[in-house]
């Protein structure tokens, strides 16, 4: 793997600017806080990915809530190899029983880890549970789950920034972009 | 393989067809997704009497999800038939849903995962998997290639090897017998044993 110094030099096109994304996760935010008037709101992230989203989506809500943090194991992580089984590496710091949950995430493609955490989650009794999603690829998925929130659908490429990373590294652009071919065919 | 049955080993030996296949079971059984391989045979193609010419079974059924999954990392001469085919199952089996994985998906699968060094060497021909008898056979043409013998016979790629031959005359999908399935190499995860990232898994919830 190949990475600029200027991460910037690795991303072939800017999918979506920051000014874009900031409009939309406000959107979003109004939206939530429309539709969870009155209600007792828990975000749950899911680490590493959704973690810029998160902090941005939390401030776009104008209502009281609570925030989460989760972490499952990732296909192919060196976390994972001895078990072969997705694994919850950070849980819940605290019930959600009777609770709205909204679970938010960076990205969707395949669906399977979403699939994962929603069976968990649903285990823990929420008086409901929806999916916040950044962005929606759909040209990849397997597991077909309804999205409640979603901000962007975007085309079968493969992305950064924003919180998305290939290799751990490209989170911290404040854009998301597609990643050239070099940076990881290197 | 059957219940009880449980070799240890790298996978592709243990009836998967493609490596990619088998690494595909592996995201599954990662993410506890339920699976059976080719577990259904489609018919496709009939003769004037009834009898079935061709037929086609899916890589994968994922019952919960109540989806098939046909991985394709061949080349692009060969994904044409493949595209036919399952163009022509989604008319026969309209309520049927079959997502077709090309090799471009795969290849961006193992990206996602951090496993795209992986991927020349599970994808294409180079990752196809002849077992022992095959090996010994004279040069049979392969995959798709293998459809019709010509004389009203189900002649069958890889994928559907162990559907029958011919007089297969039910017009619906069939689930293949324990013998054929044995024969076609037939994995599932669903029975009950642990799931370890080596041997195939049979079940996990």
């Amino acid at each position: 793997m190949k990475v600029s110094q200027d991460l910037v030099l690795d991303v072939s096109e800017v999918l979506l600017t920051e000014e874009q994304i900031g409009a939309k996760v406000v959107e979003l935010g109004q939206q939530i806080s429309t539709d969870y008037a009155g209600r007792q709101l828990t975000l749950v992230s899911v680490l590493k990915g959704s973690l810029p989203f998160m902090a941005d989506l939390m401030r776009s809500i104008s209502l009281p809530l609570r925030i989460d943090l989760m972490e499952v194991s990732s296909y192919g992580g060196t976390t994972t190899e001895s078990s072969g089984l997705v694994r919850i590496l950070k849980d819940l710091s605290a019930p959600i029983e009777g609770r709205d949950v909204l679970l938010v995430e960076d990205i969707i493609d395949t669906g399977l880890t979403l699939n994962y955490l929603l069976r968990y989650l649903k285990g823990k009794n929420p008086r409901s549970i929806k999916v916040c999603a950044l962005l929606d690829k759909p040209a990849r998925r397997l597991v077909e789950i309804p999205l409640d929130y979603v901000g962007f659908q975007i085309p079968d490429a493969f992305v950064v920034g924003y919180g998305l990373d290939f290799g751990e590294v490209y989170r911290n652009l404040r854009f998301v972009g597609v990643l050239r071919p070099e940076a990881y065919e290197s | 393989m059957t219940d009880g049955e449980s070799p240890r080993g790298p996978r592709s030996d243990h009836g998967f067809a493609h490596a990619s296949e088998a690494e595909f079971a592996r995201i599954l059984d990662f993410y506890q997704v339920e699976w059976e391989y080719e577990a259904q045979v489609f018919p496709i193609l009939w003769d004037l009497d009834g009898n079935v010419l061709e037929s086609f079974a899916p890589d994968f059924f994922l019952p919960e999800l109540e989806l098939f999954v046909e991985l394709t990392t061949l080349q692009q001469r060969l994904v044409r038939k493949k595209n036919r085919k399952v163009r022509r199952l989604r008319e026969l089996y309209p309520g049927l849903r079959i997502k077709l994985f090309y090799a471009r998906d795969f290849r961006a699968l193992m990206l996602k995962y951090g496993r795209a060094a992986l991927v020349s060497e599970l994808s294409g021909t180079l990752g196809q998997v002849m077992t022992h008898e095959e090996a010994d056979e004279p040069s049979a043409p392969a995959g798709p290639e293998h459809e019709s013998d010509g004389n009203g016979h189900l002649v069958i790629d890889r994928s559907d090897a162990g559907s029958g031959a011919s007089g297969e005359s039910s017009p619906g999908p069939s689930r293949r017998s324990r013998a054929a399935r044995r024969r076609a190499g037939h994995r599932s995860n669903t029975g009950s044993a642990p799931v370890s990232p080596v041997t195939l898994c049979k079940r996990k919830r």
